[in-house]
């Protein structure tokens, strides 16, 4: 066990340090969440007038979805860097060591929690700045917290898995496209489940995103609600390990 | 002499029928330099991948320092260090922060690392460079961190995939001056592949052939340039009215020859007891016989012939500069 932490952090260690010295992803990552937060906001602004509407303006029920797309976004394409490893080689490298493999797998879904985890924390802090309402204050942050970097690790896992599979990197950019603008509808992101036609709305609570936004939402407009945030724990909690496990296994069945 | 690499019918099949290595029994002593030569796609990386237990072999059995690498993956991994042919170092990080991350992987403690990350930048002279991204190194300073690399660990065997691929001819020879150290100094067994023979030919003690997934020949470079037999004698002549059966008879004959087979346009290759010395008696023979001779040549059989005694195919590199240009292209996409 302490040999499987150590190996986690140290996979992780090298994708952190990969972040630290790509200025450009770093300025990304803050400059795109602004962007949307300003497109979005603006764009949908009347959307809140709709009768029904859950939220008082456009930008207090969009500020937990950005949130939520941003760490969709970052985490589908974690499997990213496995395929580069396996074309330099530098997976053989790790594969040839005594490096266990589900130290592989975890550490770069840990170092994908961190970034997500960071970015999620920075637009919560421009949300604010622009406005946003954010009822369960200051103490409510950490639940945000853990729900983000849960999620971001349920599809770091799948993501990781797939590139456990693939082997090129146009192949992986496809699928992952395919699947994450539909994750992104079929979810209660950017619409509420009430306002969406039912089949959509059914298709929605089988969305892991679901899990993630409704106690974020909550967060956001209601205050705490303790039933919601376990629910989306658990849900969350139980959904990484099927994805670690899943990548895991591939890793070991692909490479073995 | 002690083996500690022992292969009894190693095998590695694809999707159940293409066979990428067929049914390998070899053993190499402790201390040697032992060679891997084949054309690309021979079986030699597949090989390597098993013996280092990248990938499950799918019959047969190794045994690698003392441990079965089938069922004991892991007491391997600790006893061997692997270079792949990729130059497989992170751009993003410094040579020593490379090094010293790989001495994590191999579970080293801290002080240990320290120490030995040190003295390996030390042995392939990268000292002054070390806390440069490797991103600004060149493919042979890359070659040298990498090499490092696969000793941070102290291995008994050290695996070496291609290591000179897509060098220049310099850095080829440094790498080679490397390699020697390596087993002087430390007395590590080193099991290297290569397509290239002057590579096989200068750095091991033994050599195994392998093509089409088989070892053909396995010994000395000298031993297996023995089993031609002779010196190589081509006589190419001008063209007459001879027959080619009868003539080949006659050559046959001539004192010194030992083999002749015909090639197109009136060549002829000949394999010669004492080539310098039996030359001219050979030559004067054909010129009594009528004959009249446009050129000759005679060498002494390079690994080259060898290969291409033992699979009659020549070995050729082209696939290898393909190969060598996409990985180029890989780390140029890579830095940008």
């Amino acid at each position: 066990m302490k040999v499987f932490i150590a190996d986690t952090w140290w996979v992780c260690w090298r994708e952190l340090k990969h972040l630290q010295r790509q200025k450009i992803r770093i300025m990304l990552s803050l400059a795109q969440p602004i962007v949307w937060l300003a497109l979005m906001g603006n764009l949908y602004q009347r959307i809140a007038t709709i009768p029904g509407f859950p939220a008082p303006t456009y930008l207090d029920y969009m500020a937990p979805g950005i949130v939520i797309m941003v760490t969709l976004f970052g985490g589908v394409f974690g499997g990213m860097s496995v395929v580069w490893d396996r074309r330099l080689g530098f997976l053989q490298k790790m594969l040839a060591s005594p490096v266990s493999r589900s130290s592989i797998v975890a550490g770069k879904m840990l170092s994908i929690a961190v970034q997500n985890g960071l970015q999620a924390l920075l637009i919560f802090g421009l949300a604010l700045a622009m406005g946003a309402n954010f009822s369960a204050g200051p103490v409510g942050v950490f639940p945000l917290i853990l729900l983000v970097t849960l999620l971001s690790m349920v599809f770091a896992g799948l993501s990781l898995a797939l590139g456990a599979v693939l082997t090129s990197h146009e192949a992986m950019i496809a699928v992952t496209n395919f699947f994450t603008m539909p994750l992104m509808f079929t979810s209660s992101a950017m619409m509420p489940l009430e306002m969406m036609p039912h089949w959509l709305s059914r298709l929605a609570r089988w969305n892991p995103l679901t899990y993630a936004i409704d106690p974020m939402r909550e967060l956001f407009l209601h205050g705490w609600n303790a039933i919601s945030i376990v629910q989306g724990v658990v849900v969350l909690t139980l959904a990484a390990a099927v994805a670690a496990v899943l990548a895991t296994n591939l890793f070991k069945g692909h490479f073995t | 002499m002690e083996p500690i690499i022992v292969t009894e019918h190693l095998s590695k099949s694809y999707r159940g029928h293409i066979l990428a290595v067929n049914r390998v029994s070899f053993e190499v002593y402790k201390g040697e330099i032992f060679g891997f030569l084949g054309p690309n796609g021979a079986g030699k990386s597949t090989t390597i991948h098993m013996l280092t237990t990248i990938i499950r072999p799918t019959g047969g059995k190794a045994r690698v320092c003392g441990f079965e690498a089938i069922r004991e993956p892991h007491l391997v991994r600790k006893n061997v260090g692997f270079v792949s042919q990729d130059i497989a170092v992170d751009e993003a990080l410094t040579g020593r922060e490379n090094l010293a991350l790989q001495g994590r992987f191999y579970h080293l403690r801290t002080d240990v690392i320290l120490h030995r990350v040190q003295e390996l930048l030390a042995l392939v002279d990268l000292t002054d460079r070390a806390d440069h991204l490797v991103s600004t190194y060149s493919g042979g300073m890359r070659k040298r961190l990498d090499i490092a690399e696969g000793l941070i660990h102290r291995p008994s065997v050290l695996f070496l995939d291609e290591p000179t691929l897509g060098l220049d001819i310099q850095t080829r020879h440094r790498i080679w001056e490397y390699v020697k150290k390596l087993r002087e100094e430390q007395g590590i067994t080193i099991f290297l592949t290569t397509h290239y023979m002057d590579e096989a030919d200068s750095l091991c003690d033994r050599i195994a052939i392998i093509d089409h997934g088989q070892i053909v020949a396995l010994g000395p470079p000298g031993n297996l340039k023995e089993c031609i037999g002779g010196d190589l004698l081509s006589i190419k002549l001008v063209p007459g009215r001879w027959d080619e059966n009868a003539l080949q008879r006659d050559i046959a004959s001539l004192p010194g020859v030992e083999k002749v087979s015909p090639g197109p346009d009136g060549s002829f290759s000949l394999i010669v007891q004492k080539g310098e010395s039996a030359a001219p008696g050979i030559l004067a023979a054909l010129g009594e016989m009528g004959l009249e001779i446009q050129s000759i040549s005679l060498k002494r059989p390079s690994l080259d012939d060898v290969f291409l005694y033992f699979t009659g195919r020549e070995l050729r590199d082209e696939g290898a500069d393909n190969f060598h240009r996409t990985n180029i292209a890989l780390r140029r996409a890579r830095s940008q």
